[in-house]
């Protein structure tokens, strides 16, 4: 048998925010840690597994965690540590195959086809890469292993916490079929309720169903999609560099926010934390969106793009606000704010290139090197200086 | 206050002055227009704060007094009233604005709200042709920038020069420079294009006076006056970024670069740059986008120099093409990613400099 047939992997790092605080501080290694907004709206964004076996889990109430896991060592996130870490791991990742798609700050699929004169099997390449995030970022990493990229993501489920699962060539369907349904990528709560209606909580029920009735039911693309998937086909291949379409950060507001003034200076900082995760990236935005969230729980997003594909923390943010003046949200209170850039591209590609006046550049420009060397909060606009951090999220 | 004007003559003065007026202001009392009425005189001021225009009117005055109306509504009321005489009443918080049969009684605004706007003293004082002056600013105003978070860009800079004034205005990507000789300015000082473009609809006349403070420039003429608050703020050192010399020159015909460009953009929308093949007999233009298409086309010129391309942004280049006005068109490069530089054939009054795209 092909020893290289499962070669598409699926890398996932293992409670990403506790291992990066652990990194820290290494006195949260063995305890139950919960990583959150540690206001009383804030929300869990990781939770150790000590801390899951207490019931706590991702996009849970600070509150509520709290009450399940009194013990708990509860940390606020730092999103930059986040992002300087995800770079270690895709920078190792990087060095074992370049046929890398980053999926999000803590995963990503390989295509490891190139490596089979280097290693025996596909597994040898796994164990490799977990040894190499291991010995060179210091934090834990699962693999999951398999002949189709949407299955190798199903597998790296099973192998959390710190394993691998390996999907071997000939028993896909065995694998797939006996899955509930919502394991499926693409199904969301109105593809569920629909497949529900049809008789399936498994994919291998799915995979019973007439195509064409599932082209009907769901519509064409994704019905077909969707059959194809519980038949483990899938065609789709990694692509290098892809990944992250957009890149978007928010923050839930401590206390609601009222008036333009200061949801302008909310947005400033939120442009600036956007334009550090660009500049690590070393990518560019063409459309610039921001997210609105009044109290009522209603939220509304507007875009728009600009000549010029953005990067730096003043020509976001100038977007941001004529965003938000569309809005005409006078006093009504805000709940959350949240600012992004989609159409990602490399930052090098046709660029529109600048006088490079030096009054024009050179404070963005001093600022990206102090960033570079002491970090996102090092430096910043002096306008959100001396506010306290609102982001609780 | 009670005065009677013909109808043109009164909407002329108020819209002029409306134009000072913002859309979205946070003072309700803003988005009114003060009208003082003494001698045999209306005075009407519109500001914004930043910029104020004031117009005046003679009219026939049955009685002084001054109050605050609704700019929008009432310029736009008398506009649409019969031709002919208007008057406008103010009396017990009402302002009525009567014509050959319709009125409008309107809701009259606090004059003791209206912000007192001081006019400093001194500076330094020039007058110029109202049609050159007015067309030199628009060729500059093109390259200043529309991004309020980058103040000092949004500005055209006014320099004494040997023989003149000059203009420069730059949004980092491109900029422009006028030269009007002859016309003795200021030192220099830093005027936002915002004011600058409502000169011509608002005040201009034959010539205008300029007077030039360390806070304000005030643009006088027998139609009214605009004040706008000068920026504080250093303009870059313009010059050091205009090369002294340029090893590649392309002359083309204005109006068969300004057609091709239309027809590129039609393809590259506003974010796709134009590339010039520049070789000897002209240049081919070339766009392409990938969901779209592409469009090629030969120009016919005279073309020295080493074989290039260069890529600009759709845009930019629409602008600096537009703002010449010679038969012919030259464009100077020396290298990709430098920038180019373009001006009328024989005439480098105006010059536009304008950074490529790395492709």
């Amino acid at each position: 048998m092909n020893s290289f047939a499962e070669h598409f992997l699926h890398v996932d790092m293992d409670a990403f925010f506790v291992e990066v605080e652990r990194l820290y501080d290494p006195s949260l290694r063995g305890q139950a840690v919960v990583v959150g907004g540690l206001g009383n709206r804030g929300v869990v964004s990781s939770a150790s597994y000590e801390a899951r076996a207490h019931g706590v889990r991702s996009a849970m109430p600070i509150v509520e965690a709290r009450r399940r896991a009194p013990h708990a060592r509860f940390v606020a996130s730092s999103m930059g540590r986040y992002g300087e870490v995800s770079e270690q791991v895709f920078e190792t990742l990087r060095g074992v195959t370049p046929t890398m798609e980053r999926l999000s700050v803590d995963e990503a699929f390989l295509d490891i086809s190139g490596l089979r004169r280097h290693f025996d099997t596909a597994l040898d390449v796994a164990r490799e890469i977990r040894a190499r995030i291991r010995s060179e970022v210091g934090i834990p990493a699962s693999v999951g292993l398999a002949t189709r990229k949407f299955i190798s993501k199903l597998a790296s489920e099973d192998a959390k916490p710190d394993g691998i699962h390996l999907v071997r060539a000939g028993e896909e369907l065995a694998y797939l079929h006996p899955m509930p349904l919502r394991k499926l990528w693409g199904v969301g709560q109105a593809t569920f309720a629909a497949l529900e209606a049809l008789g399936a909580t498994t994919i291998g029920h799915v995979a019973q169903i007439d195509v064409e009735i599932l082209r009907a039911r769901l519509g064409p693309s994704l019905g077909q999609h969707l059959w194809q998937l519980s038949r483990g086909i899938d065609e789709r291949s990694v692509t290098p560099g892809g990944g992250a379409k957009s890149v978007s950060v928010e923050s839930t507001f401590a206390t609601d926010v009222v008036g333009v003034e200061s949801l302008e200076r909310e947005l400033l900082r939120l442009s600036d934390r956007l334009a550090g995760r660009l500049r690590r990236a070393g990518v560019r935005g063409r459309t610039v969106e921001i997210k609105v969230r009044y109290a009522t729980f209603e939220t509304v997003s507007r875009s728009v793009t600009p000549p010029n594909a953005v990067r730096r923390t003043h020509e976001i943010w100038q977007h941001g606000k004529e965003l938000l003046a569309k809005l005409d949200i006078g006093n009504q209170p805000i709940r959350l704010l949240g600012i992004g850039v989609a159409q990602v591209g490399d930052a090098a590609a046709a660029e529109q290139l600048t006088l490079d006046t030096p009054v024009v550049r050179a404070a963005d420009d001093a600022a990206e090197l102090v960033r570079e060397r002491f970090g996102d909060t090092s430096i910043m606009p002096a306008s959100i200086l001396g506010s306290e951090d609102r982001d609780r999220s | 206050m009670r005065i009677r004007a013909e109808r043109d003559d009164l909407a002329d003065v108020l819209a002029r002055a409306a134009r000072a007026v913002g859309n979205r202001s946070p003072l309700p009392i803003l988005q009114g227009l003060l009208c003082e009425v003494s001698g045999d005189e209306l005075r009407v001021t519109g500001t914004d704060t930043e910029i104020t225009i004031r117009t005046t009117l003679k009219v026939e005055v049955l009685e002084e007094g001054k109050t605050v109306i609704p700019a929008k509504l009432a310029a736009d009321a008398v506009k649409r009233l019969p031709s002919g005489a208007v008057a406008i009443t103010a009396s017990d918080g009402e302002v009525e604005i009567t014509g050959n049969g319709p009125r409008f009684r309107l809701r009259e605004m606090n004059v003791e709200d209206f912000p007192t706007l001081s006019i400093s003293e001194g500076g330094d004082g020039f007058s110029v042709d109202s049609k050159s002056f007015i067309k030199a600013l628009s060729q500059v105003g093109v390259a200043a920038s529309t991004d309020e978070a980058r103040p000092t860009l949004t500005g055209v800079l006014f320099e004494k020069t040997d023989d003149g004034l000059r203009l420069v205005a730059t949004d980092s990507y491109r900029l422009a420079v006028c030269d009007l000789p002859g016309v003795d300015g200021p030192a220099t000082a830093l005027i936002p294009y915002r004011a600058l473009r409502e000169l011509g609809r608002s005040i201009a006349d034959d010539e205008m006076q300029v007077m030039i403070t360390d806070r304000d420039a005030t643009f006088t003429s027998g139609r009214g006056s605009l004040t706008v608050r000068i920026i504080e703020a250093t303009f870059p050192n313009y010059r050091q970024l205009i090369p002294d010399s340029y090893p590649a020159r392309l002359v083309v015909d204005r109006a068969s670069l300004v057609d091709a460009v239309s027809r590129a953009s039609l393809v590259a929308e506003d974010h796709i740059p134009i590339r010039f093949h520049l070789r000897s007999g002209g240049a081919e233009l070339s766009v392409s986008r990938q969901e779209v298409g592409e469009e090629t086309e030969q120009i016919e010129g005279d073309y020295t120099g080493d074989e290039m391309t260069i890529a600009f942004n759709t845009r930019y280049l629409t602008d600096g093409v537009q703002a010449i006005t010679t038969d012919n068109v030259v464009l100077d490069t020396s290298d990709p990613l430098k920038p180019g530089l373009m001006h009328g054939e024989g005439e480098e009054n105006f010059r536009y400099l304008l950074m490529p795209v790395r492709l």
